[in-house]
C-alpha cells in the first residue's frame, strides 16, 4: 500500500527547530504532530500533518536507558488530542530527530519503544491513522498505524512543501 | 540519461537534477498554456507527471498549441496524446499518468504531485484547483491571458504562485467574489477568448521558472507566494500592485488546519 506523508515547509521547519533545542537532561526531544488523511489511487493513503506540539521541559522523565521518555502529562495531551480530532478523524504522530544528515530509521529503542503508544492513540482515535516520524536535518522516515491495524506500515515518503521541495523516500531492496 | 545532458543546468545546485527527477508535477490543461509548460518541464528534466485534458486538437488550436501539427487538426488527435509525445520524446523514461478529461472526474492520482500548473480558462477552474491544492498540501502555480480593448488591443496574463500555508489568490487579490459572480453570470463560459502562442510562452516559462525555483532553491531566496502581472503590450512582467504593501497575517480562505479528506459529521 502506498503512504506518503506531507506537510508544509513552514511546519517542518517548525518541528526541526523546536527538536533541535538542547533539553536539560534528556539526550533528544520528541513532539506530537496532528494529522488528517486524504486519499490517493489503489487505496492509497496520504498523511497531511497539519500542526505540531512540543513538549515543555518539565514533561520529560530522566531515564538513561534512553535519549527521551516523556511523562503522564505529554502523553494525556497527546490522547486529549486525539479524542477531540475523533470528528475529523485527526490521528497522531510521535516525532522525533536523528540528529545527523541524510537517511535514517528506528534505532531499536524506537522500535521498542515508540510502538507501545499507538493501540492507546488507536483506542481513542479508531478512525485515525496514527503513527511515529522520524528526521534527520535533511531526511525521514515515517510509519503509520491504519485504522484496525496492529502493524505499521512503512511511509514510502515524505515530502515537505515548501522552498526547496523535499520529498525523503525510502530506499528499497533489490 | 547522459550526464552532459543536463551540463548546462548544473548552476541550479548538485543534486538539483535528482530532485527534479523526484519531483512529480501535475497540469491541468495541456492547451495554449499548458503545452508550453509540459515541453518546458520535459526538458528540465522532470520525470513524475500527471497530465489532464479531455480536449482534440482543432484548427484553431493551431496558432499557439506547442508540438500540434497540422495533421493533428485532421486526425482530432487528443492534446493528451500531443503532451505524451512531448515528453516521452525528451524524456523516455518519464512516468506519465495521463487522463482525457477534467481532474474533477478523477482528483486522486493529482494529489501526487507536489506542484500543479493551472492551465485552465475559467476563474471557478482556477479557485477549484487551488482548493484541492490547499487540502492535500501542493504548491499551485496559476498561468493565464487575456485580451480586451480595441484601439489598441492589450494583451494582459498573469503567473500567480498559492503555497500552504502562504497566502491565497483571494488574498493577493486575484480571485475576487465579483470575478467568480461575473463568470457564473455567465454560465460559467469563457467563451473562444483570443489566444496567441508568444503571452502563453512568456506565462509559462515564468511559471516554470518559480517551478525550477520551489524545487532547487537555486535563487537562495524566500518564495511564499507569487503574483506576477504580463503586459504582452510593452513586454513586461510586473509584480501586482496588489502585493506592494501586502501584509500576511494569514490565510482566512484556508486555514492551516483544513487538509485532507472532507469528513462528514453527524448532526
Amino acid at each position: 500500500m502506498k503512504v506518503e506523508i506531507r506537510l508544509t515547509g513552514a511546519l517542518h521547519r517548525e518541528i526541526l527547530e523546536d527538536l533541535a533545542r538542547r533539553h536539560p537532561f534528556a539526550a533528544e526531544r520528541v513532539g506530537f504532530a496532528c494529522g488528517r488523511v486524504g486519499s490517493l489511487v489503489d487505496r492509497g493513503i496520504l498523511v497531511l500533518l497539519n500542526r505540531y506540539h512540543s513538549i515543555s521541559d518539565d514533561q520529560y522523565l530522566e531515564d538513561r536507558t534512553v535519549g527521551a521518555r516523556i511523562g503522564r502529562d505529554a502523553i494525556t495531551w497527546a490522547m486529549q488530542a486525539v479524542y477531540h480530532g475523533r470528528p475529523a478523524h485527526e490521528g497522531i504522530f510521535h516525532v522525533h530527530l536523528h540528529d545527523h544528515r541524510g537517511a535514517t530509521g528506528m534505532s531499536p529503542v524506537d522500535g521498542r519503544e515508540i510502538p507501545k503508544l499507538m493501540p492507546g492513540f488507536q483506542s481513542v482515535g479508531r478512525e485515525a491513522v496514527h503513527g511515529m516520524i522520524i528526521l534527520s536535518r535533511d531526511h525521514g522516515a515515517g510509519w503509520v498505524w491504519l485504522p484496525g491495524h496492529l502493524e505499521a506500515v512503512t511511509a514510502g515518503r515524505i515530502s515537505v512543501i515548501g522552498k526547496p521541495v523535499g520529498i525523503f523516500e525510502q530506499e528499497t531492496g533489490p | 540519461m547522459s550526464a552532459g545532458r543536463f551540463a548546462r543546468q548544473s548552476f541550479l545546485g548538485t543534486d538539483s537534477q535528482e530532485r527534479i527527477a523526484r519531483c512529480t508535477v501535475g497540469v491541468a490543461g495541456g492547451g495554449g498554456g499548458g503545452s508550453h509548460v509540459i515541453q518546458q518541464l520535459a526538458h528540465i528534466g522532470f520525470q513524475r507527471y500527471v497530465v489532464y485534458d479531455g480536449d482534440v486538437v482543432e484548427d484553431s488550436n493551431l496558432n499557439r498549441l506547442v508540438g500540434a501539427k497540422t495533421v493533428d487538426a485532421a486526425a482530432e488527435t487528443p492534446k493528451l496524446h500531443i503532451a505524451k509525445m512531448m515528453i516521452y520524446g525528451l524524456q523516455a523514461r518519464a512516468r506519465v499518468q495521463g487522463f482525457a478529461g477534467r481532474w474533477q472526474d478523477n482528483p486522486e492520482p493529482l494529489r501526487e504531485c507536489r506542484i500543479v500548473f493551472g492551465c485552465v480558462d475559467s476563474y471557478q477552474g482556477r479557485y477549484e484547483l487551488e482548493v484541492a491544492c490547499r487540502r492535500y498540501l501542493m504548491h499551485y502555480i496559476d498561468i493565464g491571458m487575456d485580451v480586451h480593448g480595441e484601439n489598441p488591443p492589450v494583451i494582459g496574463g498573469q503567473i500567480v504562485l498559492s503555497s500552504p500555508g502562504g497566502p491565497c489568490m483571494r488574498c493577493m487579490g486575484f480571485l475576487t467574489d465579483e470575478k467568480l459572480a461575473e463568470e457564473a453570470a455567465r454560465y460559467g463560459k469563457a467563451g473562444a477568448r483570443p489566444q496567441v502562442v508568444w503571452p502563453n510562452g512568456v506565462l509559462a516559462s515564468t511559471a516554470v521558472g518559480l517551478a525550477v525555483d520551489l524545487v532547487t532553491d537555486w535563487t537562495r531566496r524566500p518564495l511564499t507566494h507569487e503574483y506576477l502581472v504580463y503586459d504582452g503590450n510593452t513586454g513586461e512582467v510586473k509584480r501586482s500592485l496588489t502585493l506592494r504593501k501586502f501584509e500576511f497575517r494569514g490565510c482566512p480562505h484556508f486555514p492551516d488546519g483544513e487538509v485532507g479528506d472532507p469528513v462528514a459529521v453527524e448532526l
